[in-house]
């Protein structure tokens, strides 16, 4: 809703409003958004972090008569500066004024989980652990004894299962309770090997004899674990501070002067003890019985099984799109003759009420009748539909498997196995999943995601393939299409892949047992990416269909005819008038069929209404192909321009279009000249 | 030109073939120079070229090469143990160092350091006579399914990865399992303490373990 709104701007709104600011870490996957969702309700809105593409969502609500804010922090492992998740989570720990941490752990995977811990703790901020999944734990025979854990780490610990909720209420108590407290509590500090203590302390000594300032104002203890993690963001940011340049050095000679047994890498010692620590806890205070593998784990090995995984995923992705096109043709039936029959006449006659049966009239009933019709009957159906299915393919795990199975192939693409998911949302609508490749670590990636989401076919798309192929000239012209959009696809990146400077960035992903999502997260995630397609997408939409009622309406269209005349007959063998559907397109892609049936009809009279008398099936096909090549739409171009910058989204539109006439042109020369299609 | 040697040998020591597009990449030259390099080296016998392959080592050419990969391991020993300099910057210094160190300044640094077996990043340095003492290990991804192995090190230089590794518990010492390999060289699923992993062929050929 608000996905422009800086996260300042809101975290300093609410905490006006608020007696405590609260934020949620953890590893990913640990139900940490599934509790947001119940710490807030539906009170929460989402915000960019200035300058990241990293978003935070921000929630308050009201317990017993204390205002309570939350903000849940990106899902990290650790609290490093290496990725933008991480820097963001790390970040907002130190500037906002946060009262207390709730650091949310995985009961069946404690070992890893206390890692994030550890380190917040350092922090010397209150801190409550919700110990979450503790239910799924006990299913993989893992018993967690919270009172244990919470002695050893001197914070209090909270049993939670977010799916359903339990020991929220709890949570929220604790979670007060320490606020009141403040940090009064002492802070138990953990104990690492003899070298390293030695190592901190004397660099915690030299910094707190220099200077009391320290970065983002966090203890001199914290300061130097950073420094002698050699932590490139502190080093940065101690080298702008006063005496900075000999605190670097002095940790600088710290982690190599060690001894000279070849093991002198202090940096990774530091994270190495951690997890030494992190396993010591989880093994004091887990008991363990052996239970056989469990179902979900079972059928997750079996979907990256060498034998079964390449079926597997062929058949999901075969009743994928099937329902799809079943469910989604159906709503969309339906919709369209409820529009037509109880919408659409009433629009008319008001319409004709207002303005009369003038041009002006008719230019508004393009965008709100045909317009609205033409979201309702693609959005709606299709792209939410299929955002529905694919956001539970990726909570229940399949998408991760899809990612592993698919990385090699991905990687000749330039792209690494978890850019299928974006790609995959493009058959829905280019516009989310162009947003989507935010989720890819470096610009190369995102450029060339980018550019082969553009050539995916939309539901738009779709529609138009469909259309004028499929129910012309046959289904199986319609399926050549899509096989050759994908070969297409394949082309284009193997070629970005070799151009591009740089590689593709290594796949470094955790596998998840499979899960039933939480029907909370379904929709949100759907919402997420349904939510750019209306707000974004609609408004282009519609105003694209005034544009084009109007240059239709008052004939000005004709104009451009003679122009595009060449191009058009001479190289693509198309009638001078689908031109004009072509550029038109760009406002709008299901647009083209409508356009070009109705432009059939004022050119050749009544007999262009039949699509095939108008047109031969190659150029039926040729038209196909190319309205599906091309950049789709000006939600698109206007989204590449908001991600990657205006320059490179002129590049892949040029790109695109360019591509679209030599395809057109190569297929119609290839056919008229070697008759390959009837 | 004793440059190339050295930078071949580490190459071919880390994946068993170097490559001219990764020699150009190792030495911060352009592959055309590269090439023309190769031919030089190529008509003094100390290397074959191997199409689509990469460049391979003459027995002549691999004298040539350890002796400078001792001189430049030694070099960094001498800048980060004795002179402290930084780690990070051990390596381009070196580079400079080892062209001036003949074998009777290697021994005296050999000895001053008392024999040290690798150099600040772990990797072995070569004795006198030119055997290299490779530890035992081999990459990740010549693993079969559903074996154990132990961590022995990772040779990435680059650091976020490194770091993001060792925040999954990824680091030399870890006892690791190799569930599965994906179909088509695709990326290994790796269990570390309970937790699954897709490593990509590209990270896993980093990372070196020792079966168990």
């Amino acid at each position: 809703m608000k996905g422009d709104r800086s996260c300042h701007g809101v975290v300093d709104e609410v905490k006006g409003e608020v007696d405590f600011l609260v934020a949620l870490a953890g590893n990913p996957n640990t139900g940490k958004s599934t509790l947001f969702n119940h710490l807030t309700g539906l009170n929460a809105v989402t915000a960019n972090y200035p300058g990241k593409t990293v978003e935070l969502n921000i929630g308050s609500s009201l317990h017993d008569g204390i205002n309570l804010a939350f903000i849940d922090l990106p899902g990290t492992y650790a609290l490093g500066a290496i990725s933008e998740d991480q820097w963001v989570a790390r970040r907002s720990l130190f500037e906002y004024d946060i009262d207390v941490l709730i650091v949310v752990v995985d009961a069946s995977n404690l070992a890893r989980n206390l890692y994030l811990v550890l380190q917040c703790l350092e922090l010397n901020k209150p801190v409550v652990i919700a110990l979450n999944m503790v239910d799924y734990a006990v299913k993989t025979g893992q018993i967690v004894d919270a009172t244990a854990l919470s002695k050893l780490l001197g914070v209090p610990v909270v049993e939670t299962v977010a799916s359903r909720g339990q020991g929220v209420k709890n949570l929220v108590e604790t979670v007060i309770n320490a606020a009141k407290e403040g940090s009064k509590r002492p802070a138990v500090r953990i104990e690492y090997s003899e070298r390293l203590s030695a190592a901190i302390a004397d660099l915690e000594r030299f910094i707190s004899e220099l200077t009391t300032e320290t970065p983002q104002g966090v203890t001199a203890r914290f300061a130097a674990m950073m420094l002698l993690e050699g932590d490139a963001e502190f080093i940065e940011l101690y080298s702008k501070l006063k005496h900075g340049r000999e605190i670097v050095d002095y940790a600088k000679a710290l982690t190599v002067r060690g001894d000279s047994s070849g093991s002198d890498d202090l940096p990774l010692d530091v994270s190495r003890e951690r997890h030494a620590l992190a396993s010591n806890i989880a093994d004091r205070v887990t008991s363990r019985t052996s239970q056989p593998a469990l179902l979900s784990q079972r059928l997750r090995d079996l979907s990256v099984s060498p034998h079964a995984g390449l079926p597997l995923l062929a058949g999901v992705m075969i009743a994928l799109f099937s329902t799809i096109f079943y469910v989604g043709g159906l709503l969309s039936d339906f919709i369209s003759g409820v529009w037509e029959s109880a919408v659409s006449p009433l629009l008319h006659s008001a319409v004709g009420l207002l303005l009369g049966t003038g041009v002006a009239g008719k230019v508004i009933l393009w965008g709100i009748d045909a317009g609205i019709l033409a979201w309702l009957t693609v959005g709606v159906p299709y792209v939410l539909t299929f955002y529905l299915l694919l956001s539970f393919l990726e909570d229940s795990g399949y998408l991760n498997s899809i990612a592993f199975l698919l990385d090699s192939t991905m990687h000749k693409l330039g792209l690494h196995g978890r850019a299928i998911i974006p790609l995959l949302a493009g058959a829905g609508c280019n516009v989310p999943a162009i947003m989507g490749t935010r989720v890819l670590s470096t610009r190369r990636e995102r450029f060339i995601a980018s550019t082969l989401i553009v050539m995916v076919p939309c539901s738009a798309r779709l529609a138009v393939i469909v259309g004028a192929v499929a129910n012309t000239i046959g289904w199986a012209y319609g399926f050549f299409i899509l096989g050759f959009e994908a070969l297409l696809v394949g082309v284009v990146g193997v070629g970005l892949n070799r151009i591009l400077p740089g590689k593709p960035y290594p796949l470094v992903m955790e596998m998840f047992p499979f899960r039933i999502p939480s029907l909370w997260s379904l929709s949100k995630k759907t919402w997420y990416r349904f939510k750019d397609f209306v707000f974004i997408a609609l408004p282009l939409i519609t105003i694209g269909s005034f544009a084009v009622g109007a240059l239709y309406e008052t004939g000005f269209l004709w104009s451009f005819n003679s122009v595009l005349a060449p191009l058009v007959t001479g190289l693509l063998g198309l009638p001078s008038v689908v031109g004009l559907v072509l550029v038109l397109g760009i406002l709008r892609k299901e647009l083209t069929l409508e356009l070009l049936l109705a432009l059939a009809v004022v050119q050749y009279g009544a007999t262009g209404a039949s699509l095939q008398a108008f047109m031969s099936p190659v150029q039926l096909l040729v038209f196909a192909v190319v309205v599906t090549i091309y950049v789709p739409c000006v939600a698109t171009v206007s989204v590449l321009a908001k991600e990657l910058g205006w320059k490179d989204a002129l590049k892949i539109s040029a790109f695109t279009i360019g591509l679209a006439v030599l395809v057109g042109a190569i297929m119609n020369g290839a056919v008229t000249q070697f008759g390959l299609v009837r | 030109m004793q440059e190339y040697l050295e930078a071949i040998l580490r190459l071919e020591l880390k994946y068993g073939v170097a490559r001219t597009s990764d020699l150009a990449r190792e030495l911060n030259v352009t592959p055309g120079t590269v090439t023309s390099a190769v031919e030089q080296l190529k008509k003094f016998g100390f290397v074959v070229h191997e199409p689509y392959k990469g460049v391979r080592l003459t027995e002549a050419g691999r004298r040539q090469g350890v002796t400078m990969l001792r001189r430049h391991r030694l070099a960094e020993r001498l800048l980060t143990d004795l002179l402290h300099v930084n780690w990070s910057k051990s390596h381009r210094i070196a580079c400079e160092f080892e062209h001036v160190i003949d074998e009777d300044v290697a021994r005296a640094i050999e000895k001053q350091l008392k024999g040290p077996a690798t150099c600040p990043h772990g990797n072995p340095i070569p004795d006198a006579d030119g055997n290299i003492n490779e530890d035992k290990s081999m990459p990740l991804v010549s693993l079969g399914t559903k074996t154990n192995a132990v961590v022995v090190k990772i040779v990435e230089e680059k650091e976020p990865l490194l770091k993001y590794l060792s925040s999954l518990g990824l680091m030399p010492g870890v006892e690791l399992r190799v569930e599965q390999k994906a179909p088509l060289h695709g990326p290994l699923m790796v269990n570390v303490h309970g937790s699954s992993y897709a490593l990509g062929r590209d990270v896993a050929s980093l990372i070196f373990v020792k079966k168990v």
